[in-house]
């Protein structure tokens, strides 16, 4: 701690995020949360009404950018040696947000309009911090922090998840500046945050060397279980909470047959996969469950100005990122995954792990359906198509390797945002919607691919 | 002489009981039981021209389902195959259709296709160490994406009458995809059995370093079967165009999934280096008639569903079982 406090320069990134987040709140157009998607015409209509002041195209670059540098000086704390690498995330997190200022000033350009005499103390103080956010980079730092190098951001898979994502945010941006549409982001964040919640359980049992593949049929009956829950009467908590009892049951069920009867969790899911399915379908008849109470909307809520899905994502993955790297219970995974043997010959009951890995991962199911299930007025009586590969591939884009032992559950949250990231983007830059899935094929091969050359070389 | 009778007797029995407790053997059973229970309770289930029809279903799959089981004997997996039949159909119809390729060529362009994209996967394996199961689920979105980029989800339908000869009718009483499947099914099990290079894929799924520090050519048999796998898929998906005389780039969409349940419930083992082809026509065949035979019983298509998936777990569970209790 005292190390930090010794070099100040590393404390200027969350100085300057914080003092950048304040700035934010005094945007004339901040409290009009709306305004959505942004164009310079709905703008000069707005100017003319006098309702605002300011350009709001791209305006989400400010709160990201500030937010990112906050949560980077927030980093150094963990490790003062982390203090270079966290300014050359600043540098990107000041030239995110001054990509608004761009935008602004083009705006500003074509239009000829007079609103930049309007802006405010907050506009001009934004700008002077981004500014200094790329400059600090070239303060000079300690010893501990020179030995740092550039090559060392790619030096894990979600440092450069994070770097495509900022790449793509701002490329994608400059072509299409409605992208950078708060709603569009938040969008972004909201569509995929079922996925990334499920997502969590699957690191966990993948990392234990195992597979899931009967998670997308799991998520499909458990929205039906809340749905009907609800319908018949029952109250509302219990109709979120019954989900993720069903889902443990499930899961310890699937843990039980693997562990102890010592069948492939493969194999296993596989055959869970078509009981689910086919259970969901005879039970439901292909009805859907419609005429829920106005309460049961869970993903529709919102609590401090965030909707709940994206509140569930970044709470869930940072208490299961924590737990995974602190807990007992969260290494032997690791111990499990890495090295079945030695886990066996250190003490560890690996069949106790499996049942912990399995019914973990069914309630983290349980919670994704209760998202999946709150999202729309209507729960499907099928279970999504191909969620279980959208589930497996955020993970394995995040860098957990599919042999066991390895990777984080922040990694495959930041891929599950990346995915969606990619899904939106190639719709604003008019890719057609046809040659989606193709691009994304791609993407996915590069990732992985620069995930496997980067662990050749850390062997070598 | 006496004695020398007793001792051949002592052995047939021998090799009789290690048959019978085989994981073949055991499916086996399961599936005369199953055929027994089956025709009971429906008249129509054993006749010639139900069965044939049900070959007639079940080839597709079961093409696949060959190189599918030489993959998983290697420890790998191959989940793009789906896609693969998907992109070969449509390229099928693109190539005859929209670049007015005579419709013999586009057929043998569409199975050259197949087999690139195959050898792709197995490349990317290969050479860049890439796991199987990860190569495989980013090209089952590559492959898919191309048939639906390229078919912009337009299908291509009026083939000419002969074309429907690989799908729809039959030569010499068999239906035509049956032939197809029969002699690949062959040709398949003599070459896991007889050939050098079936022992080879037993080798790799056995110990992968250790194959290749024996100086077996690991590289080069991978990505003979991953194309083997992909020409397979190509050549289904110009029976299921045939079949059902239109194109679109949805085909084959969790055709991976039924090949791999069908591969495992036949005993092929998902860590490698066991199983067989005789397992995987067993398994397919199990799967095709419960589907039949609980459809004719009157049994909805979900439940047979949940039938499949229950059977998978069991018959690995009693094997499982049945190893255990012959290796103590």
């Amino acid at each position: 701690m005292t190390k930090v406090f010794a070099n100040p320069v590393n404390l200027l990134p969350l100085i300057l995020g914080l003092l950048a987040l304040i700035s934010y709140q005094f945007l004339p157009f901040v409290n009009q949360p709306d305004l959505g998607a942004t164009t310079i015409s709905t703008l000069t209509a707005a100017r003319a009404n006098n309702e605002l002041g300011i350009s709001t195209n791209g305006i989400s670059l400010l709160p990201i950018g500030a937010f990112a540098a906050l949560l980077l000086g927030l980093w150094t704390f963990s490790n003062p040696q982390l203090g270079r690498a966290a300014s050359v995330f600043s540098l990107l997190a000041g030239l995110l947000m001054l990509e608004y200022f761009a935008l602004f000033f083009l705006d500003y350009l074509a239009q000829g309009a007079s609103f930049i005499g309007s802006m405010g103390l907050g506009f001009w103080l934004l700008l002077i911090l981004a500014l200094l956010l790329i400059f600090q980079v070239f303060l000079p730092r300690s010893k501990a922090g020179k030995e740092f190098q550039l090559r060392t951001l790619l030096a894990n898979q979600e440092s450069a998840i994070l770097m495509a994502l900022v790449f793509l945010i701002v490329s994608i941006g400059l072509a299409s500046p409605r992208f950078l549409a708060t709603r569009n982001i938040l969008d972004i964040l909201q569509g995929n945050a079922y996925i990334a919640v499920a997502a969590i359980g699957m690191t966990m049992v993948i990392i234990t060397g195992n597979i899931d593949i009967s998670v997308g049929s799991l998520i499909g009956l458990l929205a039906v279980v809340s749905g009907r829950m609800v319908v018949a009467g029952n109250p509302i908590w219990l109709s979120w909470l019954m989900p993720l009892l069903v889902g443990a049951l499930v899961g310890a069920l699937i843990g039980f047959i693997v562990a102890y009867l010592k069948v492939p969790s493969i194999v296993v899911t596989l055959g869970f996969l078509s009981i689910l399915k086919g259970g969901l379908i005879i039970w439901t008849n292909g009805e859907r469950v419609t005429n829920m109470p106005d309460g049961f909307y869970l993903a529709q809520m919102k609590f401090f100005g965030i909707s709940t899905p994206i509140l569930f994502m970044i709470i869930l993955t940072i208490l299961a990122a924590i737990w995974m790297r602190f807990s007992p219970m969260g290494r032997s995974f690791y111990a499990l995954g890495g090295n079945a043997e030695a886990a066996r010959l250190s003490g560890f009951s690996e069949n106790l792990i499996l049942m912990q890995v399995f019914i973990l991962n069914g309630i983290f199911a349980g919670i994704a359906a209760v998202l999946y299930a709150t999202q729309l007025r209507v729960i499907q009586a099928t279970p999504p198509p191909g969620l279980e590969l959208a589930v497996i591939t955020a993970v394995v884009v995040g860098g957990v390797s599919i042999l066991g032992g390895k990777g984080t559950i922040i990694g495959a949250t930041l891929a599950a945002i990346l995915l969606n990231t990619i899904r939106s983007g190639m719709v604003f830059i008019n890719v057609s919607p046809f040659w989606i899935l193709a691009v994304q094929g791609i993407l996915i091969l590069v990732t992985v691919l620069i995930d496997l050359i980067r662990r050749q070389r850390q062997l070598i | 002489m006496a004695l020398d009778t007793a001792k051949v007797e002592n052995t047939m029995a021998k090799r009789l009981r290690n048959l019978l407790f085989s994981q073949e053997g055991i499916l086996f059973i399961i599936l005369v039981l199953v055929i027994i229970v089956l025709s009971g309770r429906n008249a129509n289930f054993l006749s010639a021209s139900n069965l044939l029809n049900q070959g007639r279903l079940m080839s597709e799959v079961g093409l696949v389902a060959l190189p599918m089981t030489y993959i998983i004997i290697t420890a790998g997996i191959d989940l793009s195959v789906g896609s693969i039949l998907g992109l070969s159909a449509i390229l099928l119809g693109v190539f005859w259709k929209n670049l007015g390729v005579p419709l013999e060529l586009a057929i043998i362009l569409a199975l050259i296709v197949g087999t690139v994209a195959g050898y792709v996967n197995g490349l990317f394996i290969v050479r860049l160490n890439v796991p199987p199961l990860i190569m495989t689920l980013a090209t089952l979105a590559f492959y898919r994406g191309l048939a639906q980029g390229i078919s912009e989800a337009k299908s291509v339908t009026g083939y000419p009458e002969w074309f429907y000869i690989f799908g729809q009718k039959s030569v010499m009483g068999l239906p035509t995809q049956l032939w197809f499947f029969i002699i690949a099914t062959i040709i398949s099990i003599i070459i896991l059995r007889t050939t050098t290079l079936g022992r080879y894929l037993y080798a790799i799924g056995n110990n992968p370093v250790g194959a290749r520090f024996s100086g077996l050519p690991v590289a080069r048999t991978l990505l003979v079967i991953y194309s083997y796998s992909g020409f397979m898929a190509a050549l289904a998906a110009v029976i299921f165009v045939s079949r059902v005389t239109t194109t679109r780039s949805d085909m084959g969409t969790g055709l991976e999934l039924d090949v791999i349940a069908a591969v495992v419930l036949g005993g092929t083992s998902i860590f490698g280096g066991k199983g067989g082809i005789i397992g995987t026509l067993i398994g397919l065949v199990l799967i095709q008639l419960l589907k039949n035979g609980l459809a004719l019983s009157g049994v909805t298509s979900d439940a047979t569903t949940i039938v499949i998936g229950l059977v998978l777990i069991l018959a690995i569970l009693v094997n499982n079982f049945i190893q255990r209790r012959r290796d103590s």
